[in-house]
């Protein structure tokens, strides 16, 4: 897994919401083809995470790299260092001086850069791709020379492609699953024009091509063609939540952020939506961030998991690792509070409590997200680190 | 095993325009007192509807088809909305899902959590005084007439009840000081752990509010022999805290607390342990001897040597006496009830011949008032545990005669308006006009078993009343008296058990503390708005557990929670069970949940019980296909396999299916699973599945491999943890 492409990289990211750290410096890779569980108790800033990634909001600080490119950057750590520069100016010597404001201006080249980057990742995008098309086509005009037929074909066909391809977005590639499949369905639209509604956003006309399109993937979410007809409200709730599943895979995108996809479902509904995502990530190599408080359900569907208290990434390591090395303190008790289906080992559980203040004192040796082991990160300082080496190697 | 709830033969059904949708069909079960019962099931199983059921708050277009819910001598579905106002809330209480709803916005989060428990203090102590007077009252008829010593039995009770009060009396004053030192242990402990912490404190103020918290202590048996030392903290409170001045400036947030400070909360906290820990004075035992000694001093006495003196008094004294009386009363009373019990059989043969026949409106009603008189008179009202049926049968009989009668009338009437209306509807259509209404459908029943019913309600109590009157002799009847003793004692306790506001406050805020609330003191002031969804849900849990519920119905009430809260939730309501006896009836979907909770379990699909076990039974042994689907949908943490997703939704209640409900999604369904419903076939004592698979002819089934894995890893894991 290690030589595998990284599909999202976040540096750092916060998210502030005022005075509420909602999320406070996270930092985490995704490769191509994984699914990351994100787990964590309700306000920890796991949803959050999920939004900011697909630019909801607008960062407070903090990189989002997605392919390669960032399409996400927030501005506050910039300021900040000017500002820590500016109060160092006050008392330092003349060289010092001259080095520091050589740092500012390098740092406000960084902010403009990062603003250009905010806003039109999606612009050098469709730019890049068009001029790839360019390239492409002018080669086969050339090749075609003389043919007037396939010239005129070419031509359409180039048409075509350089209108779908001035309006692709980077951003369209990153696709969300929302929680509750009927808030996040427009009662007024057909499911054909709900699944469709990507597509004709992204400049694609042909009437025919949509509903080829809408009905391959009604199938392969297990809904019928007859079902493109039909209104939302005429569906159970696990058939909702295919639609919402059918609208994003529609967009062909590399990531899938699912949102608590099944905790609104019933039971027996929850293991076929399960049963699908896994099967259309087999099927179309999707990568897939999970965010869920089902333990159980992240454990079974991701490969690597991170865990989120107050805005802050505590523990992060493949699925089996963590549950079977759980590090840090709050990582243990979000274990032991799983509820499983054996009443033997429930009735004899014993809870581990979290108390934050009395856990921990970084009165002095402040914390950080170290690598404890290869692919397992927890957070902690000197000390910590140190204890949960010696105990990794028992 | 006592039953505390009974529910047989329910049918629930709703009216609404597309049809009769049968929500519940046929359903009973017990609920044993101190037992959890969980209900597993998809939505629309009916497991909501049933508990709704239970609490008397259905929807209006529901109908109650049939079917008895038995709790404490009473009918739940038939007695009128006064009496289930009285049960509603106060004996059965229930936790909603949605605690939006179950909230008042404008009324702050402390005032909501003390109403109740203020109101129905107030309302417990006079029905416990009514309910005392009462059984009292019976018990003196009953020695007069067994003894012929009428003034001695008057004597004998009226010095029960005087010194009963006494001690209680006593016994509550000690008990408001022991949970006030209780409180104000916690407080200091959680003082110091902050300070020690760092935290930013109100030293001054919380100093001296202990200092009046100490000096509010004043229960002559709690503080006699702790006196000196508790004055002495007092004072040394007082100084400390005027000595102290708050820091200043930059390094205020992190300045440690002086020793001073420390040493003297240190010492507040040793003296509260050893106030706490004391031997407990019997208040039963000293009752009567305070009475005929007023003005001693015992507090000053060793309290164990007291307990043992005054043990020895009630018994010379009072006790060995009363007893005695009460023993023959009890016996007097057993035989009594037995003689009557034995005529009333007779006449319950009787009536059973003319209802099995033809039979007219009024000498109906008047047969059944003569047998409802001679049922009540033929109660051994001295039984502790009432027995339902008798207790019922004037209200099942003559509501089982009206509704005979109501449908005789009202069958035919209604089958000519649906005939009426569809032959209009009918002719429209054939006219070729666009008809934009339905026929409300017809609400018939079947007069045989409407008759039916009535037989069983006398059958019923046939059945009791036989095996009362040939059982007779195996009673113990000083077992009996003492039971007798303890129910009265326990009344009496409540009797003058008095909550002030202070008190209920202390006691909500403890409740926020348990369900996990941060800092309760300063949240009881809050509005619900200012309060997260999940801190809600723990409102609402408070709320319900602050009336001391006898029976707690939760609705999924940790669904919308996360794992950390769910469980404390889950620990707290296992505690609350243990703690006080409590009955639970647990609604969820969530099988690990389940497990955690559950001593009993009944699998619903489409208005049914399918299986219906101890937790151990449905899951190391399930024997129902349902059953087996559920457990296999959803993974553990062991779980690498594909899951065995159930296909399809289930079926439309409308129309329910002929055969088994669950045949449709059924990979192990059989031809006679879709012609006719399976029976309930028993498994073992507890545990019973209603499956064709059970049949004797029925081909051997294998369990699906996930569940046979994970049970064969259960049992393992077991085995290693011994």
């Amino acid at each position: 897994m290690d030589n595998q492409e990284t599909l999202l990289r976040v540096e750092h990211l916060c998210q502030y919401f005022g005075p509420v750290k909602a999320v406070d410096d996270v930092s985490f890779d995704i490769k191509k083809g994984e699914v990351f569980g994100l787990v964590g108790e309700s306000g920890c800033g796991k949803t959050t995470t999920g939004r900011s990634i697909i630019k909801i909001y607008d960062i407070t600080s903090g990189s989002i790299y997605f392919k390669g490119r960032r399409i996400g950057a927030g501005l506050k750590s910039y300021k900040d260092e000017i500002k820590s520069l500016k109060r160092a100016n006050k008392n330092a010597s003349q060289e010092e001086i001259a080095r520091n404001n050589a740092r500012i201006a390098e740092v406000k080249k960084e902010i403009a850069q990062a603003k250009h980057d905010q806003k039109y990742c999606d612009k050098d995008y469709a730019k890049a791709h068009e001029a790839e098309l360019d390239a492409k086509y002018e080669k086969l005009l050339k090749e075609a020379e003389g043919d007037p037929e396939k010239t005129a074909e070419l031509k359409a066909e180039y048409d075509r492609e350089k209108r779908v391809a001035r309006n692709k977005k980077l951003i369209t590639q990153i696709q969300m699953i929302f929680q509750d499949p009927i808030a996040s369905l427009n009662p007024r639209m057909t499911v054909r024009e709900i699944i469709a509604e990507g597509l004709v956003i992204n400049g694609i006309k042909d009437k025919e091509y949509i509903d080829q399109k809408v009905y391959e993937i009604l199938e392969m979410v297990g809904l019928v063609r007859e079902h493109a007809g039909r209104y939302p409200h005429e569906f159970s709730g696990g058939q909702r939540q295919r639609i919402g599943i059918a609208r994003s895979v529609i967009m062909n995108p590399d990531l899938l952020i699912a949102d608590e996809p099944i905790s609104a479902l019933d039971v027996s509904i929850q293991a076929q939506v399960i049963n699908l995502l896994n099967e259309l990530r087999e099927k179309l190599g999707l990568t897939i961030l999970f965010i869920a408080h089902d333990l159980s359900v992240v454990k079974y569907f991701s490969d690597r998991i991170g865990v989120m208290y107050f805005g802050k990434m505590v523990e992060l390591a493949s699925s089996d690792e963590l549950f079977a090395h759980p590090l840090h303190p709050y990582t243990r008790s979000l274990l032991s509070a799983i509820p499983l289906p054996d009443p033997h080992s429930e009735k004899n559980r014993t809870r581990i409590v979290y108390n934050a203040l009395a856990e921990h004192d970084y009165s002095v040796n402040k914390p950080s997200l170290r690598e404890v082991a290869p692919g397992h990160f927890v957070y902690c300082n000197d000390e910590e680190e140190a204890k949960y080496k010696q105990e990794l190697a028992q | 095993m006592d039953k505390i709830l009974e529910v047989k033969n329910l049918k629930v059904s709703f009216r609404t325009t597309s049809g009769t949708v049968k929500a519940v069909r046929d359903i009973s079960f017990d609920l044993e007192r101190g037992r959890t019962l969980a209900i597993v099931g998809e939505s629309g199983s009916g497991k909501s509807v049933t508990s709704k059921a239970i609490l008397g708050i259905l929807a209006g277009n529901s109908i109650i088809e049939g079917g008895e819910i038995l709790y404490d001598g009473k009918d739940l579905l038939k007695i009128n909305e006064d009496e289930m106002y009285k049960i509603r809330g106060d004996k059965i209480s229930m936790i909603f899902q949605d605690p939006l709803s179950s909230l008042n916005p404008i009324v702050k989060i402390g005032k909501q959590i003390t109403e109740a428990m203020l109101l129905k203090n107030k309302a417990s102590r006079k029905d416990a005084r009514k309910e005392f007077n009462n059984l009292l009252g019976i018990l003196e008829k009953n020695m007069a007439a067994a003894t012929g010593d009428a003034a001695k039995a008057k004597s004998l009770c009226s010095t029960f009840d005087k010194f009963c009060i006494q001690a209680n009396k006593l016994e509550n004053s000690y008990n408001i000081d022991d949970s006030n030192a209780e409180a104000l242990e916690d407080n200091v402990e959680d003082f110091l752990f902050r300070a020690s912490k760092k935290q930013k404190l109100a030293v001054k103020d919380t100093l001296r509010s202990y200092q009046k918290q100490l000096r509010s202590l004043k229960d002559p048996f709690y503080t006699a022999k702790f006196q000196s030392r508790l004055d002495a903290v007092a004072d040394r409170l007082g100084k400390v805290s005027g000595d102290y001045t708050a820091p200043k400036g930059k390094n205020a947030k992190i300045a440690a607390l002086p020793e001073s400070i420390i040493s003297t909360l240190e010492e507040m906290k040793a003296l509260l342990k050893d106030m706490r820990s004391q031997v407990r004075p019997d208040f039963f035992r000293i009752g009567l001897y305070s009475l005929d000694h007023p003005g001693e001093k015992l507090y000053e006495q060793d309290i164990r040597k007291l307990n043992e003196d005054t043990l020895h008094y009630l018994q010379e004294h009072f006790m060995n006496e009363f007893l005695t009386f009460e023993d023959k009363a009890v016996a007097y009373s057993a035989e009594e009830s037995r003689k009557k019990k034995e005529a009333v059989l007779a006449a319950l043969k009787e009536a059973r011949t003319y209802f099995a026949g033809e039979f007219d409106k009024n000498t109906a009603m008047k047969l059944c008032k003569e047998l409802s008189d001679k049922v009540e008179d033929s109660i051994d009202r001295l039984e502790i545990v009432k027995d339902s049926y008798a207790y019922t049968f004037r209200s099942s009989l003559s509501n089982g005669i009206t509704r005979y009668f109501f449908y005789k009338a009202h069958n035919p009437k209604e089958e000519a308006r649906f005939a009426r209306q569809s032959k209009k509807r009918d002719a429209l259509i054939a006219k070729g006009r666009n008809v934009d209404w339905k026929v409300v459908p017809k609400v018939v029943f079947d007069l045989e078993d409407l008759q039916a019913d009535i037989l069983s309600v006398i059958d019923q109590l046939t059945a009791r009343y036989e095996s009362a009157t040939t059982h007779t002799g195996e009673l113990n009847f000083r077992d009996r008296s003492v039971e007798i003793v303890h129910f009265l004692k326990e009344k009496a306790s409540k009797v003058v058990y008095r909550v002030t506001r202070a008190m209920a406050k202390e006691k909500a805020i403890k409740l926020m503390d348990e369900v996990g609330i941060a800092e309760p003191r300063m949240r009881f002031n809050q509005y619900p708005f200012e309060f997260s969804g999940g801190m809600r849900q723990r409102i609402v849990i408070a709320i319900a557990l602050s009336a001391d519920p006898e029976i707690l119905i939760c609705d999924e009430p940790t669904t919308a929670l996360d794992v950390t809260i769910q469980a404390q939730i889950l620990e707290l309501i296992n505690r609350l069970k243990a703690e006080r006896s409590l009955s639970v009836i647990f609604i969820t979907h969530d099988l690990g949940v389940v497990a955690n909770m559950a001593d009993d379990i009944a699998v619903m699909y489409a208005g049914k019980i399918v299986e219906f076990g101890t937790a151990d039974d449905i899951f190391y042994d399930p024997r129902h296909p349902y059953t087996w689907a559920l457990l296999s949908s959803m993974p553990d943490l062991d779980t690498k396999e594909k899951l065995d997703a159930i296909p399809g939704t289930p079926p439309n209640m409308i129309y329910p299916p002929v055969g088994d409900a669950f045949a449709d999604r059924n990979k192990y369904a059989m031809k006679i699973d879709f012609e006719m419903q399976p029976p309930m076939f028993q498994i073992s004592d507890t545990h019973k599945a209603a499956t064709w698979l059970l049949h004797p002819d029925a081909p051997k089934v294998q369990l699906p491999k996930i569940i046979t894995d994970r049970i064969a890893r259960m049992k393992k894991a077991g085995e290693q943890n011994g």
